[in-house]
């Protein structure tokens, strides 16, 4: 529907000899969720690291709007409007709510921080994210994994970013903190955030995700309708049991507004003898735990 | 003592009314059994004159209600006054698996039990709904191919097995029917026509207050009503079925060339937001009820038709089409047309039915004994 806020066009980003991205595409549009999915060492937190400028591609373009930019730090992705939480979620733990949203960010009224102001806003965040958190003044560390998530997030939403990075936001989660994460996304995306998934759950990212981006090995092995694609579709790709799904042509002549092609992992099925019968499933299964 | 069951609670006025005894027998014996540990009661004011609250006591125990949609799970616990205390949401993934679905309804159904510091003992049923016909004897998915992944499986079973607690299972329309006859929109009516307009279409009927489940289970399965003889394959088998009229799918892929990529709550909000061609596609998948609806109130003559699941969240814009095209072509009666009003529990319907059957199939062991 709207054209993309970010494209990432042939990125590349090696560690000395291991290539941990090859030539990636990626478009994030504002009011979806695109999934990147992947094995470990596939360069799924590369490529959040180079989306949210924590780390400078070796080749390739970054567009904001259509325009070039350069994302050199994580302030200047920041200052483009792209804001990420990472696996962590770089919160202190001894600090309350209030201090870890704003955070060398806070709301001053001449020289001293404005506290109510800021306590407003924190209950603001947090209730467009309907979080659960009992109150915004009690320690970060005494809240749930869920909770602390929520915080994460609701301390990148300051300044309204339009790109929202979450790289692996349901690890080490219990299923209910799980849940309550996976509403918040849905929650983002309605707030009208283009909202980057990373993550290697399969199943959390079917729930929420629009489109999902395959990553294998440094390159892109598929770009799926989350609506439309199976699982065993997502595993094949994943584990390299399909490869070379096919790539998007040039973005702005092949996707413009036009319906999306529900079945685009079809003739990358056809090219591939065999990878549609029985043996190879189960196999694709064990490889992913 | 089934009659505060199942509403929750209510005044000892109202409870003379309910159950047709005199006010005095209701005194008695609502103090024979607040002594015994059963009831609970508190002073409240009901028309301003003052009353006695009737609720059942809490220490009775738990239960649960698991409702599974088409793209999201929702728990919900509640002690045996109907009290919800605690509820839960999960997004799931298209096509979802009974195995993995009600391996996350477990785990999620425990942790919840725990967050309130009770243990799964204190559980003791489990109402389940799930988006297609089941044989409520057997708790089995009654057809084939509706839910992709479920086929076949019986979910009380498999469900009993995983947490040992005894699970009633029921399809997701017929709990959300009778959650709104009991607590909701159709609060006091008998005979009424529940429709749930969510990325399928499914219906309950209620007759004489109860769920009517049919021989197999398949009763009021409007979203498989023909519409046109030579519409398009629904993924029941037949053709031209309502659902393949405004099943969400067939919504949003009617939408995909103008509007792109979207979800039923966008185009929902959209069509709020004042945007045409969503304000026609609700307004469409309304007539569209309206002439489905109508043929069963054609046979059954409800006294009401209560409309939920998502898309009734659209309000006036789904539901002014469905009432003119139901007056229409219902039977012209003297009582005029049939009503038509929006789901009072909206998302929670379904969740909320699933624990009215969990409530009303649990062995409360002081009910048993002092009723006997």
């Amino acid at each position: 529907m709207n054209g993309s806020v970010l494209s990432l066009r042939g990125i590349s980003k090696s560690y000395g000899a291991v290539r941990a991205l090859v030539d990636v595409d990626l478009e994030i549009r504002p009011h979806e969720v695109v999934a990147v999915i992947g094995d470990n060492g596939a360069g799924k937190s590369t490529l959040a690291g180079v989306i949210s400028g924590a780390l400078v591609p070796d080749a390739g373009q970054v567009l904001l709007d259509g325009q070039p930019v350069s994302l050199s730090t994580p302030a200047a992705a920041r200052s483009h409007g792209i804001a990420a939480v990472f696996q962590d979620g770089a919160l202190c733990a001894n600090l309350d709510v209030v201090e870890n949203i704003f955070l060398g960010q806070e709301v001053t009224r001449a020289v001293l921080l404005d506290e109510v102001a800021m306590e407003k806003q924190a209950w603001t965040l947090l209730g467009q994210l309907a979080a659960r958190v009992p109150s915004v003044r009690i320690p970060v560390g005494a809240l749930s994994g869920g909770q602390r998530q929520a915080v994460a997030i609701a301390r990148s939403l300051l300044g309204e970013p339009r790109v929202l990075v979450l790289d692996e936001p349901t690890s080490a989660l219990g299923i209910t903190q799980t849940a309550e994460v996976l509403s918040l996304i849905e929650r983002l995306r309605e707030r009208g955030h283009g909202v980057v998934l990373i993550s290697h759950s399969m199943a959390d990212v079917q729930a929420v995700a629009d489109r999902i981006v395959v990553l294998r090995l440094g390159r892109v092995n598929g770009e799926f309708d989350a609506a439309s694609t199976s699982y065993e579709d997502l595993i094949a790709a994943v584990t390299g049991a399909t490869s070379g799904a096919p790539r998007r042509g040039a973005p702005d002549v092949a996707r413009g507004d036009g319906p999306r092609p529900a079945a685009r992992p079809g003739p990358a099925r056809a090219e591939v003898p065999g990878r549609a019968d029985g043996p190879r499933r189960p196999d694709a299964h064990e490889v992913i735990p | 003592m089934s009659a505060v069951q199942q509403r929750g609670s209510l005044t000892q006025v109202e409870l003379a009314g309910v159950t047709g005894l005199s006010p005095a027998t209701v005194s008695n014996i609502v103090k024979e059994l607040t002594v015994l540990g059963v009831l609970h009661t508190a002073p409240t004011s009901r028309s301003g004159r003052r009353a006695q609250q009737v609720t059942l006591a809490r220490n009775l125990g738990l239960v649960a209600g698991v409702h599974f949609g088409t793209r999201s799970m929702r728990v919900a616990l509640s002690d045996v006054a109907h009290r919800v205390i605690a509820e839960q949401r999960m997004p799931l993934p298209p096509d979802h698996r009974a195995d993995a679905g009600l391996d996350r309804a477990a785990l999620l159904l425990t942790e919840m039990v725990e967050s309130l510091d009770a243990s799964m003992g204190e559980v003791l049923a489990v109402g389940v709904g799930v988006p297609a016909p089941v044989d409520v004897r057997t708790g089995r998915i009654a057809t084939v191919g509706m839910l992709r992944g479920w086929d076949g499986v019986s979910v009380s079973e498999v469900l009993e097995r995983r947490i040992g607690i005894p699970v009633h299972v029921d399809n997701d329309a017929n709990l959300g029917a009778l959650a709104e006859v009991r607590l909701g929109a159709a609060r006091g009516a008998r005979h009424v026509l529940y429709l749930k307009v969510s990325h399928g279409v499914g219906g309950g009927l209620v007759l004489n207050g109860e769920v009517f489940h049919g021989r197999s289970g398949t009763a009021g399965e409007i979203g498989h009503v023909t519409l046109d003889d030579n519409g398009p394959i629904c993924r029941c088998g037949n053709r031209g079925c309502l659902e393949t009229f405004v099943g969400a799918p067939v919504l949003l892929a009617m939408l995909a060339a103008s509007h792109g990529h979207l979800t039923l709550r966008d185009v929902i909000t959209r069509a709020q937001d004042g945007d045409p061609g969503c304000r026609r596609v609700i307004s469409d998948a309304g007539l569209h009820l309206g002439a489905a609806a109508a043929n069963v109130c054609n046979v059954f003559d409800p006294e009401l038709v209560v409309v939920g699941g998502q898309l009734a969240e659209a309000g006036a814009i789904l539901l002014d089409p469905l009432r003119t095209v139901l007056a229409q072509r219902t039977v012209p009666s003297t009582a005029g047309p049939v009503d038509v009003v929006a789901s009072e529990l909206g998302a929670s319907a379904e969740v909320r039915g699933a624990l009215a059957v969990a409530l009303d199939r649990a062995a409360i062991a002081g009910s048993v004994a002092v009723v006997g």
